[in-house]
């Protein structure tokens, strides 16, 4: 059966279908890649730009990442305590998710969109405590609505960085290009 | 395409495609498939990624060692000793290692059930119907028509339910707990009763001692308090008097602790007292004087004959007694758990009145009564068990609340606990855990599990301080579940009258502050607080409550010597030509089969993982023409069970040893149809202080002609494969 | 700028991390295996993967027999784990470099996402503590709620070993680092040490003569590195007692 397949394969017309069946899979897969670098779909379109316009440090939503390894996605009750005072939480349309979902009391689904595979251990408190800044990684947040991210996070982009930071330093060299920093 | 291109071809074709794209595109971010819930409201003390550590009591057995969880987004990750904890100073064993694995156990009871006794499948009810329930029960039956069968553990529950019973006129709660039965409790509280005129739990001292003697005592697996014993053996090895002790076991099988020992001594079972007394009077003699009363009788060479020793050995052991200081004498384990169990542990206690130790340093002191304690409680013994299931037969029991225990798994078959629940109009069972008695009860009304309650226990023994061990939750109820105390303190103000004045209470925390409060009067104690909020947060951040200085108590031995000792050998029921040794397993003990990670770990002698098996000595399989992994037929008197041999090259020749742990028939899927129930085995025989004779029974072996390979990890070290038949 | 290559390997390191275990005061209760499995996320792997020795654990407790009954003797239980060999013989047979050597803690390093499991390393271990999933174990739900977000769960077709705990290490390091200090000596432990109860496990830095480790190993003496003659260079000492 598969052999009579090959055959019909052999002749020009398969040879065309194969021409196209490859180039359909292939730009599935392109189409697929793309949308991995794609902002995906949050349950709130969270307009980072206009809390940092009104001059919100990262931290504070955030404040995990200058204590250790998450940054953390803040509590709703800490949206709500300023968005319990603004008038506009009433009226947005934007905001109205947000709403329910306080008052009903049941958690919004985010989706993460900065990640390190599972057998990265990845800590956040070194990396500020080291000087880097947030947007060094996640871009400049006051340019974005929901986040995006501005590069690829693999491990060609952290060790770059690595070795960069170490300069000539040997230790601090031998000690940020070693396996058991991250992969444990 | 022609028409013969059949389905399978397409799948093989669309699966080549599928798997290109996936190799293609499944190297981006696992982003999209992954969901974040931030929390709501974030606890106090709460950050993203970080730990929190809440201090709380283990509840796998009823030693009460202290343990700090961590907790991360709300799960307990990790069990970690209590370092503040006088008990365990901040150790652990295996079984509380393993209690997450209790926890976040996938067969847990979800929901309040209402069943027809003995079906799997049962109807969920809310909890307003399970406290009606309850309530109904209060008031519908006569108040000595309802009885409480309660566990070990957790002490603050068996408070709560014996003030309730006090206060309404109900029959009081009976204890129980199949570790409390094979440590014979009531037996070392009964002899240190005729000794020193006060029933109590005798504590050892055995990091303080030179030469330990322990006659069947297995304090390092899971006798009394294991981790504080172990604690004691290190130091005993390592010498706190800078010289390595030395520690000698008489027992018919080498148990994991006397795999410890320096000379492990297979008498010949039920000539512990004979040897102990006579050990006595060979060290009296050397000493010179007068030989008093208690030793009077004894013939050292009878006993040596008796018993199996040689003579020149038991002098050998004499003269320590003489020469050496700090000389201790523990009396446990299967020893008691014989006939003449009571006489044994007279007999040992005794001798360490030769050694002079009580109340020194390496001896024997009562440990101190927990704090708002006024006498040593122990749990009921078999015997008394038996009284229980005579009242359920006769139907004088019309409803059983059962909690923290498994009768139908940890009593003997023999006593015919699930006939006597048929004598019983309803059964309502407490048990987190879908285990044999809930199967067989008409309502299962789960409770959390430890690590999500509220409670103290009262640390028995172990402690040189007087302790009382804190429980609060560190995590919130997984499933739908209540905590008993706040069930029955919900369903006695429903019910009204007597019993919502009995538990006059909003919930289960406000009990504990009651009965915590009079602490706030005591001197001497870890903390103190002016006020019960303080106090009780202090409580909950130190995981409990314990004085400063040793408060072991020195017993009163004025007449020990003086009293007529009796050089009783045991009975043995039954035919059979082996001696039965049932002991418990040091990895899983009562309650732990259903923990995969406990069944996963090798047991410390012979290795054995997820099973069951029976240790026979080579000499005498060989005799029988029995080889590793063959399944035999052990008869007794009481019944029979199947389980594959494993040859084990420290047991005596007549002597053959099960593990008690296994042979679930119900209690979830790590632990169901999973090995044999040795309990099965065993016959209504007791020793003097009414515990049931365990280690009193002979039995017949018969071969099957099956195998069934056991999974063991000492394969490893030889070649793979070895250990399960063909490839697989 | 050096490049990691540069980086010199040299096989008469003195370590860095190390472990003191006490035979004599070791019950063979398991403690340690069952904390380790909690700590590390290792899977179970059932009755009959077990009986064809693929249970996961890192860390087992031998015992051997000596003598024949009634003499028999119960040799005192050893604890095994990885040595963290500073001369592995795990480390050059890995063709994908899954199992290096970590220069920065002196440890033998399995790297999960470079395994490829030609199983190379378990064979080549002599103390074969490596163990290897051969199927991805099931962890019925909600067991993982228990896992530890600080080790890596890991999948089929992985060989695995004790890493000294090394998320702790890190954990202390970084607490250290946060307070501008250095890590104390018995600050943190592995979580086999922390819960034996009789405390005869002791972790800490062999390269520090006044660390608890390097005290005992010198107060007891006669200390034991087994098949050090292999020349692998072992950072467990073990003392017989008795």
């Amino acid at each position: 059966m598969i052999k009579r397949l090959i055959d019909w394969l052999k002749q020009p017309l398969g040879l065309i279908a194969v021409g196209i069946a490859l180039l359909a899979v292939f730009s599935f897969a392109a189409y697929g890649i793309s949308l991995t670098q794609q902002p995906p779909e949050q349950p709130v379109q969270f307009p980072h730009q206009t809390h940092v316009a009104f001059g919100i440090q990262c931290l504070y939503c955030h404040p995990g990442a200058a204590k250790g390894p998450a940054a953390g996605i803040p509590s709703q009750a800490k949206c709500w305590a300023c968005h319990n005072q603004i008038a506009k939480t009433e009226t947005s349309l934007l905001l109205a998710p947000l709403k329910q979902a306080v008052l009903s009391g049941q958690p919004l689904e985010w989706v993460p969109v900065a990640q390190v595979p599972d057998f990265v251990q990845f800590n956040h408190r070194a990396h500020v405590a080291a000087g880097q800044n947030c947007e060094n990684c996640h871009g400049d947040m006051s340019k974005v609505t929901i986040a995006e991210n501005p590069q690829v996070f693999n491990m060609g982009f952290c060790l770059d960085c690595h070795k960069q930071v170490a300069g000539d330093d040997h230790e601090k060299l031998v000690k940020l290009v070693d396996c058991g920093t991250c992969h444990y | 395409m022609t028409d013969k291109f059949s389905r399978r071809d397409f799948l093989k074709l669309a699966g080549v495609g599928t798997a290109t794209t996936a190799i293609l595109t499944g190297c981006g971010p696992a982003s999209r498939y992954v969901k974040r819930e931030p929390y709501m409201l974030m606890p106090e003390y709460t950050y993203n990624g970080q730990s929190t550590y809440y201090a709380t009591t283990c509840r796998e057995c009823a030693a009460g060692c202290g343990l700090v969880v961590r907790t991360s987004q709300g799960r307990a990750i990790k069990t970690e000793g209590n370092a503040n904890h006088p008990l365990n100073l901040g150790k652990t064993c295996a079984r509380g290692q393993a209690t997450l694995h209790g926890l976040y156990n996938p067969d847990r009871v979800t929901d309040p059930l209402q069943r027809k006794r003995g079906n799997v499948s049962a109807a969920k009810m809310d909890w307003d119907a399970a406290i009606q329930t309850v309530a109904d029960a209060f008031k519908q039956y006569k108040p000595n028509e309802a009885a409480f069968l309660m566990g070990t553990s957790s002490d603050h529950l068996f408070d709560l339910v014996t003030d309730l019973c006090s206060r309404t006129g109900l029959n009081l709660p009976v204890r129980f707990g199949a570790l409390s039965m094979f440590e014979s409790r009531a037996t070392l509280a009964k002899a240190a009763e005729n000794l020193f005129g006060e029933a109590g739990l005798p504590f050892f001292d055995v990091g303080g001692a030179q030469v330990v003697f322990s006659f069947g005592a297995n304090f390092l697996e899971t006798w009394l308090s294991p981790v504080s014993y172990t604690r004691g053996f290190a130091g005993l090895r390592e010498g706190q008097t800078k010289k390595r002790g030395s520690f000698i076991q008489f027992e018919s099988r080498m148990s994991s602790t006397a795999g410890k020992a320096d000379e492990w001594i297979p008498l010949q079972p039920g000539s512990e007292a004979l040897v102990a007394l006579a050990i006595g009077r060979l060290a009296l003699e050397m000493r010179g004087g007068p030989l008093p009363r208690a030793f009077a009788d004894i013939d050292p060479r009878t006993a040596a004959a008796r018993s199996g020793i040689e003579l020149e050995t038991l002098e050998r052991y004499a003269e320590m007694f003489v020469n050496s200081t700090g000389v201790l004498a523990i009396p446990g384990g299967a020893a008691l758990g014989q006939t003449n169990g009571l006489a044994v542990a007279e007999a040992v206690l005794t001798l360490n009145a030769v050694a002079d130790n009580f109340g020194k340093q390496g001896g024997v002191f009562f440990s101190p009564t927990a704090p708002g304690q006024e006498k040593y409680q122990r749990s009921a013994s078999v015997k008394e068990m038996q009284d229980l299931v005579q009242k359920m037969t006769d139907g004088e029991i019309k409803v059983l609340f059962v909690h923290g225990v498994n009768p139908l798994f940890e009593l003997p078959a023999s006593l015919e606990f699930k006939k006597a629940l048929d004598g019983v109009e309803q059964v309502i069972s407490f048990s987190t855990f879908p285990d044999e008695t809930a199967l067989e009860s008409d309502f299962v009304f789960p409770d959390h599990h430890g690590l999500e309650s509220w409670g103290y226990q009262r640390v028995s023994t172990g402690s040189n301080q007087s302790a009382l061990s804190g429980s609060q939750p560190v995590v919130s109820p997984f499933y739908n579940t209540r905590s008993t105390a706040d069930v029955l303190i919900a369903a006695a103000q429903l019910a009204g009258g007597d019993f919502a004045k009995a538990l006059p209470f909003k919930d289960e925390v406000e009990f504990l502050q009651e009965k915590v409060a009079p602490l706030l009067n005591e001197v001497d104690g870890y903390f103190s607080a002016p006020d019960i909020n303080t106090f009780m947060a202090s409580f909950q951040q130190y995981g409990g409550w314990w004085k400063n200085s040793d408060s072991r108590v020195i017993p009163n031995t004025a007449d020990v010597f003086n009293r007529n000792l009796k050089a009783a050998e045991a009975e043995f029921a039954g035919e059979g030509e082996f001696f039965f040794m049932p002991f418990v397993s040091p990895t899983l003990a009562e309650a732990g089969a259903n923990k995969p990670w406990l069944q996963e770990l090798p047991d410390p002698t012979t290795t054995v993982m997820w099973n069951t098996w029976v240790e026979i000595n080579p000499e005498t399989a060989h005799e029988l023409g029995l080889e590793d992994d063959d399944v035999v037929k052990i008869i007794s008197e009481a019944g029979e069970l199947e389980v594959p041999v494993y040859r084990y090259p420290a047991i005596r020749p007549d002597t053959i040893a099960i593990p008690f742990g296994q042979g679930h028939t119900a209690y979830g899927r790590y632990a169901e149809q999973r090995g044999v129930n040795p309990a099965d085995l065993l016959g209504r025989h007791f020793n003097e202080a009414g515990d049931l004779a365990f280690a009193g029974m002979k039995v017949r072996i018969e071969k099957t002609g099956k195998k069934q390979p056991l999974s063991r990890l000492e394969s490893i070290m030889g070649v793979y494969g070895v250990g399960l038949g063909e490839e697989h | 700028m050096i490049r990691p290559e540069e980086i010199k390997m040299s096989a008469d390191e003195s370590g860095k991390w190390g472990m003191v275990i006490d035979q004599d005061i070791c019950t063979g209760c398991q403690a340690c295996v069952a904390a380790c499995a909690m700590e590390n996320n290792i899977s179970f792997v059932g009755e009959k993967d077990s009986g064809y020795g693929r249970s996961m654990h890192w860390i087992r407790i031998e015992r051997f027999w000596e003598g024949e009954y009634p003499e028999v003797k119960m040799t005192p239980n050893q604890p095994m784990l990885c040595q963290q060999c500073g001369s592995a013989t795990c480390e050059p047979v890995c063709p994908a470099f899954a199992t290096v050597h970590s220069q920065a803690e002196q440890l033998n390093l399995q790297v999960y996402n470079r395994c490829v499991g030609t199983r190379y390393c378990a064979n080549n271990c002599p103390y074969q503590v490596r163990s290897f999933n051969w199927r991805d174990y099931e962890r019925p739900e909600p067991l993982s709620n228990q896992l530890n977000p600080d080790v890596t769960v890991r999948r089929r077709g992985v060989m695995e070993k004790c890493t000294f705990c090394i998320q702790r290490i890190h954990k202390a390091q970084d607490k250290a680092k946060s307070e501008g200090r250095e890590v104390l000596d018995g600050e943190f432990t592995t979580a086999c040490a922390q819960a034996c109860p009789a405390n005869a496990i002791t972790f800490g830095r062999v390269d520090d003569p006044e660390s608890l480790v390097s005290q005992l190993a010198k107060k007891r003496g006669h200390g034991i590195k087994h098949l050090e003659e292999l020349g692998t260079l072992p950072n467990v000492t073990y003392f017989k007692g008795g």
